[in-house]
């Protein structure tokens, strides 16, 4: 099993090694040259001198591609041109924002997600599995920002029931030692500030987690389908085992395995969306953080935010894939 | 005394989007403790459907529309499902066609076979455990208990359904319904699970029935075979008679489209013509009739009714009983042991 | 029907079918499928006939400039005014045309590539197929959406830029699915023995094996113009949309309200409401066809 943990896990550096190329090469070929992508326009010419000595822009585009990684893999992706902040340091402050998002998103999706698709396929063809089915399509259908400024006008602004913007209320302080606000609030003891963290979660949680509802209901919906028919639930049964034991252990054990295959897909469905709903909240994420990139033209950021990003997500896949072997004993024998 | 299970009139039926299949129209029989039992029939001739009515495990289109099932004087077709849980697994058990989909794939063996002796014989975890591994070593699967932590797809088709076999016996059932046990299987290992099953059946004096599409299976396992077509018996006899003298055009017609090793080369193999019924119309008259080469008028017309012939353990349904002329006259020679009962 | 045919149909162990009429047939039944194509249909007729029905010009402007407060639907501007004082109405009608074009182009020039690549690479194998296919995955290791703001910071914020940056974020997904077919089909037996009567590499490809991914081509297609509509709509919520001033695309009409959207609601749910439709239609539609062709996936 180990074995083909590592099997995949080298599989992925061929890709890895692509997106570093890719992304080097996008700041490269970005108009104006890397001296203005990443300085910006407030760049003195001591400071492009500088820059060019330090990515080596007069050498050989091999060498500069050298020095790139080996900043790379050293940690230090370079300094944003418009805070003129380390950018690692700003990720350490972004990241824990966006994954607690992003963790919150994910265990809504599941936790209605599974049991409405499996319910759904249960009552096959009834009520519940049709309206299921339709609002599910509807959901894949509501761009992200649009559902966040829904949720965000009807249940804010409107209702005033929850929170519009950020992660806790402007007035409240909280010591922040593992930037995950949740945790930072148990840890300091302090149940009226887990309160507001949560209330400030829920919205952008469900906004962002909408769509990978709709397609978890549905994935588990037609994996339990496929299951129920299969043969050996009816060997289970005519072992004359209680019903809900078919349902747990034969069924639901074989049906959450092509529902742990998409949640790999999320981390990419998160990551765009996390783009589109921080923006609503004005939550202080890496989301936010790259349109923030975008609009000023720090380059530097967005070089590093994207390999950030697509490194985080190759990764993602590759637990993905080392967890389906985990679970279906038939790759883990291969 | 009254016998172990009596099936009285029992009737099927599947409702599809597009129409109303008949099924099963209406088959009785008895089998006693001990009994080994052959079903024999084409495909869709509703063999397996009976045995998953008799259970009450129809997929969800099919219904039973009339007749009983008695279990020890019980009708298991009244019984709430809560009951016939008990029976099913327990003092009923079945096994099915193709054992690699017919077991889990995630679970691994010993778990499939403790779950039924938990739940119906209430072992705790280490009792069951250890009664699995004597199973497994029963129905002869070598190094027992180093596979019982195996998942299925590690086993060959031949060892899976021992497992199987394995797990349908645990509770040890007094009838174990075996449907299309051989068919997936390699010709030499069909032999052996048909051995593992009959010294099963000597062992425990557990009641088989086996169902088959299979001619050689049923002639070295069963004492008595049904013959069943388009949801119907048509002939019922003790099999080495139904072999040597069988009176129905359709049994006749199984029995000479079966390749003989005795048969002289030149002689060609005599399928039956026409193709199975379509089980949606309602039928006047015998079923077989369209195929049969003895159908007159009568035929046509008259549904035949299973009727003694000849002996009181021989019955057939037809107006046109085969005539000893045209009888095959097959002998079924005994195989290792001293060959079938009755 | 025989006993066996109910069975089986009853346990869903059903082959595919390829498009036909079976499956046409099917795809017509489909109820929610067919409202789809009633959907589609309409912003067809919509977008082409937008002169007629819109009762003004997307950049006509009938109200104030630059208002903090736009008025709502009424009688005479059924959908209100936007914030520069044009008939929402009309740009809405207007828009659909936009929407339509910017799926149908994005979608057609990813189809070609990717058709393009594809091809090559089931057809050549050896490392050319290597190197594409490893390509196209790096290509969807990076999101759709990030892949096309990297790309459009790249190329520009043009309305034909936005369509060949999106485009290409579908390269890979048709890429995938044609090598696929073409390996799948290549060990089957038809072809087997096609290429054993000395028929040639391209018309095996162009007579066999491309009908027969066609299928799955035509789902795929459908389901990346809603994706297509949807990232472009993206892009201009992100400030990356065309740059060409006063475009009536409706993710850049929602964009622009979304800070007034206590004080212009219309301007918000109008535009939204007319992305979540078609998106849905085609959703519908591209639904529909998979089940059409997969009974297995039935609902």
């Amino acid at each position: 099993m180990l074995n083909y943990a590592l099997r995949r896990a080298l599989l992925t550096i061929p890709i890895l090694v692509g997106l570093s190329i890719i992304v080097f090469a996008f700041v490269r070929a970005l108009p104006g040259g890397p001296e203005d992508a990443l300085l910006g326009e407030r760049g003195t010419d001591e400071q492009e001198a500088q820059i060019r000595e330090e990515l080596g822009l007069n050498k050989p585009i091999y060498v500069q591609y050298g020095l790139y990684m080996k900043n790379v893999l050293s940690g230090n992706l370079g300094v944003s041109s418009n805070t003129r902040q380390p950018i690692t340091e700003e990720l350490k402050l972004r990241f824990p924002a966006t994954f607690e998002l992003a963790i919150a998103a994910m265990l809504f999706a599941i936790l209605i997600g599974v049991p409405l698709g499996f319910i759904a396929a249960k009552r096959y063809q009834g009520v519940l599995d049709n309206a299921s089915l339709i609002l599910s399509l509807i959901g894949i259908s509501f761009p992200v920002f649009f559902l966040a400024l829904l949720l965000k006008y009807v249940f804010a602004i409107k209702l005033g029931l929850l929170p519009t913007i950020g992660r806790l209320d402007i007035t409240r302080s909280l010591e922040h030692p593992t930037n995950f606000y949740v945790l930072d609030s148990i840890i300091a003891g302090d149940p009226a500030a887990l309160w507001d963290t949560l209330r400030h979660l829920v919205l952008p949680a469900v906004a962002l987690g909408t769509i990978p509802l709709a397609i978890i209901a549905r994935v588990t919906r037609a994996a339990v389908l496929d299951v129920t028919s299969a043969d050996y639930v009816r060997t289970a049964k005519a072992k004359g085992l209680d019903p809900r034991v078919v349902d747990r252990r034969h069924i639901l054990k074989n049906a959450m395995l092509p529902v742990i295959t998409i949640v790999g897909l999320w981390a990419g469905l998160l990551l765009t969306g996390a783009v589109l709903t921080e923006t609503v909240f004005a939550w202080p994420g890496v989301g936010s953080w790259m349109l923030e990139a975008i609009r000023f033209r720090d380059y530097a950021v967005l070089q590093g935010g994207i390999l950030f990003f697509a490194v985080l997500i190759v990764f993602v896949n590759l637990l993905v894939d080392i967890s389906y072997a985990f679970l279906d004993p038939r790759i883990r024998y291969q | 005394m009254a016998p172990l299970l009596s099936v009285r009139d029992l009737a099927v039926q599947f409702k599809t989007r597009k129409s109303t299949v008949r099924a099963v129209n209406g088959i009785s029989f008895d089998l006693e403790a001990g009994e080994t039992l052959g079903i024999v029939g084409e495909s869709g001739c509703g063999k397996s459907v009976s045995a998953l009515a008799m259970l009450g495990i129809l997929p969800k289109a099919g219904r039973v529309t009339r007749g009983e099932v008695l279990f020890e004087d019980v009708d298991l077709l009244k019984l709430p499902d809560s009951q016939l849980r008990q029976i099913r697994g327990n003092d009923i058990a079945m096994i099915f066609q193709d054992p690699m989909t017919s077991l889990n794939p995630v679970l691994t063996v010993g778990r499939q076979i403790t779950e039924a002796l938990r739940k119906h014989l209430g072992m705790s975890k280490d009792e069951a455990h250890n009664e699995a591994v004597t199973l497994l070593d029963r129905v002869g699967i070598p190094a027992a208990k180093d596979r019982i932590g195996d998942y299925p797809h590690q086993f060959s088709g031949g060892m899976r359904q021992r497992v199987m076999i394995a797990m349908a016996i645990s509770c040890r059932p007094k009838i174990l319904i075996a449907d299309e046990p051989t068919t997936a299987l390699d010709v030499t290992i069909q032999a052996q699970i048909l051995e593992v099953l009959k010294q099963l059946v000597a062992e425990e004096n557990m009641a088989l029935i086996l169902i088959t599409h299979d001619l050689g299976v049923v002639a070295g396992t069963c004492g008595r075979t049904n013959v069943m077509y388009a949801g119907r018996f048509v002939e019922s006899a003790p099999t080495r008679k139904l072999f040597a003298k069988p009176r129905h055009p359709y049994t006749l017609g199984l029995l000479k489209s079966v390749p003989r090793l005795d048969a002289a080369r030149k002689e060609k193999l005599q399928p039956i013509g026409g193709t199975p019924l379509s089980m949606t119309s309602e039928m006047e008259g015998c079923a077989f009739a369209p195929r049969c080469i003895y159908a007159t008028e009568e035929s046509r017309t008259k549904t035949p009714e299973l009727r003694r012939i000849e002996s009181d353990d021989h019955l057939v349904a037809c107006w046109n009983p085969v005539q000893e002329q045209d009888m095959p006259r097959i002998e079924i020679v005994a195989a290792r042991d001293e060959g079938v009962a009755g | 029907m025989s006993i066996a045919e109910a069975e089986v149909q009853e346990l869903k162990l059903e082959q595919p079918s390829s498009l036909g009429r079976d499956a046409l047939d099917r795809f017509r039944h489909n109820k929610a499928a067919m409202v789809g194509v009633v959907v589609i249909l309409l912003l067809v007729l919509i977008a082409i006939f937008a002169p007629l029905i819109a009762p003004y010009g997307p950049g006509e402007q009938v109200g104030p400039l630059d208002s903090s407060n736009p008025e709502g639907p009424s009688s005479e501007h059924w959908m209100g005014l936007d914030e520069q004082g044009r008939d929402e109405f009309s740009r809405i009608v207007y828009g659909a045309r936009l929407s339509l074009l910017v799926g149908l182009v994005s979608v057609a020039f990813g189809l070609s590539f990717g058709l393009l690549l594809g091809a090559l690479a089931g057809y050549f194998g050896g490392w050319i197929e290597t190197i594409i296919m490893r390509s196209m995955d790096i290509m969807l290791a990076i999101p759709a959406l990030l892949l096309a703001i990297g790309l459009v910071s790249l190329l520009g914020r043009g309305l034909t830029q936005i369509m060949i940056a999106v485009g290409i974020t579908t390269i890979p997904i048709f890429a995938r699915l044609l090598r696929g077919s073409i390996l799948a089909q290549r060990e089957s037996d038809y072809v087997l023995a096609a290429r054993s009567l000395g028929v040639p590499g391209g018309r095996l490809l162009m007579v066999h094996i491309l009908p027969n991914a066609l299928a799955p081509l035509i789902v795929q297609a459908t389901l990346a113009m809603a994706v297509a509509i949807i990232d472009v709509a993206g892009l201009s919520f992100l400030g990356l949309g065309p740059a060409e001033p006063g475009l009536p695309e409706w993710g850049k009409m929602l964009a622009d309200n979304a800070s007034r959207i206590d004080r212009a609601t219309h301007l918000v749910i109008f535009p939204g409401a007319a992305i979540v439709i078609s998106v849905l239609g085609l959703n519908l539609i591209g639904d529909g066809l998979r089940e059409s062709i997969d009974p297995k996936l039935r609902s």
